[in-house]
């Protein structure tokens, strides 16, 4: 990811309705997936409608592998058909009174020969003389991303393109789409709610909250060190409001947390990732500053972690291994001691 | 399950379908039956059979035409200019066919606005001639075009023509292969309105187009000529008009009004 090559996509995007105002650059490098993701009414489908000139820009410019697409100041307006950006809805929008093959055709001069590697890789090869609606959900997702890879686009918007599958659907899709993404070379924009497809197929993780980019880092940067409440909720983080004295971070319930910060003056936040929370069954020897009976409200299981709900002097999540899980031999209402090293406490002063 | 109606709502259906109905029950209780082949093969009747049938396809035809390009404009538009426009479009609906048809005679009459430069520019004269005709038939009949299309394009998913877009079509393009193909049963609802309103046209004809037998005399206007002179040979044409207007509305059924 050298800022050598120049980006596909390389666009500062505003557009103002009524009080809502989105003003957002993006970047995409060749080849690269770039997740979107944020709250509802955020702005993400605006954003790629802007990018797909659905939408006019207040201010800003769109710039696809150096050209200028649009620049409200230099009255350059590129019409959306003539972009070289491809678009994949969430419902796949499939023209229902064309076939696979038709669909597939129409935005291409090429003979479904030409792409028949794109349509064995999605696995539609069998599908081209049905109509839309004989096909499944996910059967529509992969022709409508056939659809528009088949014209060869230098940029692609996803727009929840996995929100209407089931969870096993979601699985296998997003693998195929990660595959052929990738296989392009196009870059792509992917808007989704799910993290796992964020973090499973992106490169890049761009978060955009009230119109506004409030992260944009990797997915390890982001799992790792979530800038907002709603990032930190969204990768599964403890997140809490205090009040900051020295390297004391102070709940709203008095309940002290130690931190490895200095000079900590008035309201902060504060963030626990779920990993760095340890669990005994017996107070820890040494007894570190934090540590805290509590019970365990309800255990999930995602794959091997176990997500520990507990109540205790505030509501805390811990992530242990299944086999910890065996090994303390808890359960729901098991009392549980939880401790956290003063070093995994993050720190955040508030802004905005 | 479908919910059931009041009995008194049934009872009033019922009585309503019934007055609906006896006029043309009575129509068909006069026909006589036996000389209707006879009846139907006069040439008054047989010119005027055939002028209606020619001149209402062709009508149904310009309907479109017309009616298209503003059902196109009409569903990008909202607020005043766009309830201004459709009224404009939809007038000759609800104004007095008569009205309409001297309306066209002001305009394209021998001595009218675009009539008098078409008679200089090509000895083209519409009033008093079947082409006359076809332009009264075709100023009735558009609003239903422009009425059902613009209803078909406000119901489309105006995503799929971002779609379309995104795939690289031009606007053209879009509209030829995309909107077009996905409003069709308004298209077609549309063009049998138009050509079913340009069958039984008759104010603006006669005012237009005269009542002149074997030229501008229609099916309607030949049942109004005979009911004086020829009770049952205008009985026999009026059965051909209900019909045809049957058959019409029946194989429209649910493009019109939604199906359940």
């Amino acid at each position: 990811m050298s800022d050598r090559l120049t980006p596909i996509l390389d666009c500062r995007v505003v557009v103002e309705r009524g009080a809502f105002k989105l003003d957002v650059e993006v970047r995409v490098e060749q080849a690269e997936i770039v997740a979107l993701v944020g709250p509802n009414g955020a702005g993400k489908t605006t954003l790629l409608e802007a990018i797909l000139g659905w939408l006019p820009l207040t201010e800003g410019q769109i710039l696809l592998d150096g050209r200028t697409l649009e620049a409200p100041r230099g009255n350059t307006s590129v019409q959306t058909h003539e972009r070289e950006i491809g678009m994949v809805f969430q419902d796949g929008l499939l023209f229902p009174h064309l076939n696979v093959m038709r669909n597939i055709e129409f935005g291409t001069g090429k003979s479904l020969e030409k792409i028949n590697g794109l349509l064995a890789a999605l696995e539609i090869s069998d599908l081209v003389d049905r109509y839309p609606k004989e096909l499944s959900t996910g059967q529509r997702q992969r022709v409508a991303l056939a659809r528009t890879l088949a014209t060869a686009p230098k940029m692609v918007l996803l727009d929840e393109p996995l929100g209407a599958l089931d969870v096993t659907g979601r699985a296998v899709a997003r693998k195929l789409i990660g595959n052929v993404l990738r296989t392009t070379g196009a870059g792509a924009l992917l808007v989704t709610h799910d993290p796992a497809d964020a973090f499973a197929l992106a490169d890049r993780i761009l978060v955009l909250e009230n119109g506004r980019v409030t992260q944009y880092g990797s997915p390890d940067q982001i799992r790792t060190r979530p800038a907002t409440k709603w990032v930190a909720e969204l990768v599964g983080w403890n997140f809490f409001e205090a009040n900051g004295t020295g390297s004391l971070a102070r709940l709203s319930n008095g309940t002290e947390i130690a931190t490895a910060h200095s000079g900590l003056d008035g309201p902060v936040v504060v963030t626990i990732n779920p990993t760095a929370v340890a669990l005994y069954r017996e107070q820890p020897a040494g007894s570190p500053r934090n540590s805290w009976h509590c019970r365990v409200e309800s255990i999930e299981f995602v794959a091997d972690v176990a997500r520990v709900s507990l109540v205790g002097p505030f509501d805390l999540s811990a992530d242990v291994t299944r086999a910890a899980v065996a090994e303390l031999g808890i359960d729901t209402g098991s009392a549980v001691w939880a401790s956290l090293k003063a070093t995994e406490v993050g720190i955040q002063t508030l802004d905005g | 399950m479908t919910p059931q109606l009041p009995r008194l709502l049934r009872l009033a259906a019922f009585v309503a379908v019934a007055v609906v109905a006896a006029p043309l029950l009575s129509l068909l209780w006069r026909i006589p039956w036996s000389k209707l082949p006879r009846l139907l093969s006069t040439e008054v009747v047989a010119d005027a059979l055939f002028l209606s049938l020619w001149t209402s396809l062709a009508a149904a035809l310009v309907a479109l035409l017309i009616g298209i390009p503003i059902a196109f404009q009409l569903s990008r538009m909202s607020g005043l200019p766009a309830s201004t426009l459709r009224a404009v479009a939809t007038l000759p609906m609800v104004l007095p066919p008569v009205v309409g048809g001297a309306a066209l005679l002001f305009a394209f009459g021998r001595k009218g606005l675009i009539g008098e430069t078409l008679d200089n520019a090509a000895g083209l004269v519409l009033p008093y001639t079947p082409a006359g005709v076809v332009i009264a038939n075709a100023f009735v009949a558009t609003p239903f075009v422009v009425l059902t299309i613009e209803s078909g394009l406000r119901a489309l998913d105006p995503r799929y023509e971002l779609a379309a877009a995104a795939l690289g079509a031009s606007p053209l393009k879009t509209t030829l292969r995309v909107v077009l193909p996905m409003i069709r049963s308004s298209l077609v609802a549309g063009a049998f309105l138009a050509w079913a309103r340009a069958l039984g046209e008759f104010g603006a004809t006669i005012t237009f187009a005269g009542n002149i037998p074997g030229r501008t005399q229609t099916l309607p206007l030949a049942v109004f000529a005979a009911m004086e002179a020829d009770r049952d040979a205008a009985l026999a044409m009026s059965l051909v008009l209900v019909f045809v207007s049957l058959v019409v509305l029946v194989s429209l059924r649910d493009k019109w009004w939604p199906a359940r």
